[in-house]
């Protein structure tokens, strides 16, 4: 597998097939003596952030935080993923991770409140 | 029939869609400036047009991927990123231009300052956004558009020298005022080559649930339908080049734009142009709306369908809620209309070569693509826009200083 | 000691030589499953690797080739023969001779 190809910027779909973002990071365990380990995908701003420059990343991640917003990124593990072609599949629940917080607050606070949504 | 049906609803999509505040003013400006000499600008702009929406219809078709999931998928966060700020900053002064369209047309109809239609046509652009769905949006506005067609009637009624058009058609160099027509000419091509267009179009192919077995369907509704579109554009030109130009009037102020139709049909010419004017910009806003919050929630993997509840995608809604009032914001500032359309024309062009380069990849990558992969022919010709782009980028600004209005 | 590195962070970035010199950029990491899970097998580095990510073989090597880029620009890096210890400056452990060179031969047609 080509990691930056086959997985990096690919769309994200719960086990619903619901779109839960993009493969925005990927993580390798390293370990002197044996070959890197693909262990994680991540999804979250900062780690977008991060690949511009991580000075922005950082400060985005501070101002947010004054905000209360948490910008940890969240991880799955790579055993929980199976790839088809352009997408990436992982066996877990969207609504119930980090991954659609923004999606439900907004829901929830705005969009839910204007007539007719 | 269920396939002729599709085909003529997607031309007439594309014909009544396709007629919008740039591509009114700058053909506008061009025949009352140089006379029929600029068709050719519209003509190339055209062609360009027809293949990138071809291909960008038979990308989303074979792939079942938008254009701006593959550029993020393919080229990854960092040019994402510069093809996202700067189509954004770009199409929302374009949308602007447009809700001042809107405006413009109110204005006339009313009397009423168009300030003061700027957040009530907002309002209503959002609303049919809100409750409509893409079905809606994409063939009802665009069928009311088919109103535009007036300008084709009013272009044939004239009687234009017929010798001179298809002279016009073929490149000349100007016989005066050279800054100020090649100016014209960019503002032309960046009016027709828009981004927002094609990737609007690739988009409405996943909307509509395109498949493999609509390739044919889509090069079809791609040519047919962006000619016929370019014909309006024409005879917008071939009008301003009949009614102003042998007056030596400059238009310089949308106040103008009846006269474009009223020396042919009268004072129904009004109605018409305030029709053609308010349908064909509402049409427009909304589609650049849908278009940058598709841009955004394709690039960053949200949720996003014109057919689901705005519950259901609460990022993508927000979204479109606040660039619409973004846009209306610079309405209400006041500035000229027709100043931010050519502006935003100028800057269109400008930032051309970082919506089409990944043409090149992405029509000859065999993972989405598969066997529809570009032949010699439309590869060359992507390669020549390319080239067209890159020119464009260079001179577009320099001119605007040089030779803008 | 385990460590994370995250390898969305190595694209691009310069990989080094033993004497400092930069060899190219990183482009693409290969992996092979083993046992069930995938670990990095070779590190690509260099122009050709780029055609790699962006699977533009066909249009990209007639780009390449107008644009003057030698035949054999770039390397392919065992795992073993990287070290990530500082991500922001990956060095090679060995001498440049001893990379394989990445060869359009090896790429599809």
């Amino acid at each position: 597998m080509d990691l930056f190809r086959d997985c990096l910027d690919k769309e994200l779909e719960d086990r619903n097939h619901r779109r839960m973002g993009r493969v925005d990071g990927l993580i390798l365990e390293v370990e002197d003596g044996r070959p890197p380990r693909v262990a994680y995908v991540e999804v979250g701003v900062k780690t977008l952030l991060d690949r511009l420059s991580r000075r922005l990343g950082s400060a985005a991640a501070r101002q947010l935080k004054k905000f209360g917003i948490d910008t940890e990124p969240y991880r799955i593990p790579w055993g929980k993923l199976h790839f088809g072609l352009n997408v990436v599949h992982a066996d877990v629940e969207a609504e119930k991770t980090p991954a659609l917080e923004w999606e439900l607050w907004l829901r929830k606070k705005v969009i839910g409140r204007i007539p007719g949504a | 029939m269920k396939k002729i049906v599709e085909i003529a609803l997607g031309i007439v999509t594309s014909v009544g869609g396709f007629l919008e505040i740039g591509s009114i003013t700058t053909a506008a400006q061009a025949g009352a400036d140089f006379s029929l000499q600029l068709i050719w600008a519209i003509v190339l702009g055209g062609l360009c047009i027809i293949f990138l929406v071809e291909q960008a219809g038979r990308f989303a078709a074979v792939s079942g991927r938008t254009i701006p999931d593959a550029i993020r998928e393919r080229f990854g966060f960092k040019y994402f990123s510069v093809l996202y700020l700067t189509l954004v900053v770009v199409s929302l002064l374009v949308l602007a231009a447009e809700i001042g369209g809107v405006c413009i047309a109110l204005e006339l109809a009313t009397g009423i300052g168009l300030q003061w239609w700027a957040l009530p046509a907002t309002f209503v652009i959002w609303l049919v956004i809100w409750k409509g769905t893409f079905g809606v949006i994409e063939k009802g506005v665009s069928m009311l558009g088919l109103v535009t067609v007036c300008f084709i009637v009013g272009a044939l009624m004239i009687h234009p020298p017929w010798d001179q058009v298809l002279r016009g058609a073929v490149p000349s160099l100007p016989q005066h005022d050279s800054a100020h027509y090649w100016f014209i000419a960019v503002s032309i091509l960046g009016a027709s080559i828009s981004p927002y267009l094609f990737f609007f179009y690739s988009s409405g192919a996943i909307e509509d649930e395109w498949r493999e077995t609509h390739v044919g369907i889509n090069r079809v509704i791609a040519t047919s339908g962006m000619s016929f579109g370019s014909l309006i554009s024409i005879a917008v030109l071939i009008l301003a080049a009949m009614i102003f130009a042998p007056q030596g009037i400059k238009i310089e102020h949308y106040s103008q734009l009846p006269q474009l139709l009223v020396p042919v049909f009268g004072h129904k010419g009004f109605w018409l142009l305030v029709a053609s004017l308010g349908i064909a910009c509402m049409g427009a806003a909304m589609e650049i709306t849908l278009q940058i919050a598709y841009l955004t929630a394709q690039g960053f993997g949200w949720n996003w369908s014109e057919n689901q509840r705005p519950l259901d995608e609460a990022r993508f809604s927000f979204v479109y809620t606040i660039v619409l009032l973004l846009a209306a914001l610079i309405v209400l500032t006041g500035i000229d209309p027709l100043s931010v359309t050519i502006f935003s024309m100028v800057l269109t062009a400008a930032t051309l070569p970082v919506a089409i380069v990944p043409f090149l990849f992405l029509m000859n990558d065999g993972r989405y693509v598969r066997s529809y992969r570009n032949g010699w022919l439309s590869n060359a010709v992507v390669i020549l826009i390319i080239g067209l782009a890159f020119v464009l980028a260079m001179v577009s600004i320099p001119l605007q200083i040089f030779g803008g209005s | 000691m385990k460590r994370l590195v995250h390898a969305e962070l190595l694209l691009g970035k310069k990989v080094l030589a033993l004497n400092g010199q930069s060899i190219g950029r990183l482009e693409e990491i290969w992996a092979k499953m083993d046992r069930g899970q995938f670990f990095v097998s070779e590190f690509l580095v260099g122009s050709y690797a780029v055609l790699e990510r962006l699977a533009a073989w066909t249009i990209g090597r007639a780009v390449l080739r107008v644009l003057g880029a030698k035949r054999d620009e770039g390397y392919r890096i065992r795992w073993d023969q990287l070290d990530l210890s500082d991500p922001e400056r990956p060095r090679l452990r060995c001498s440049v001779d001893e990379l394989m060179p990445l060869k359009d031969a090896q790429f599809p047609a």
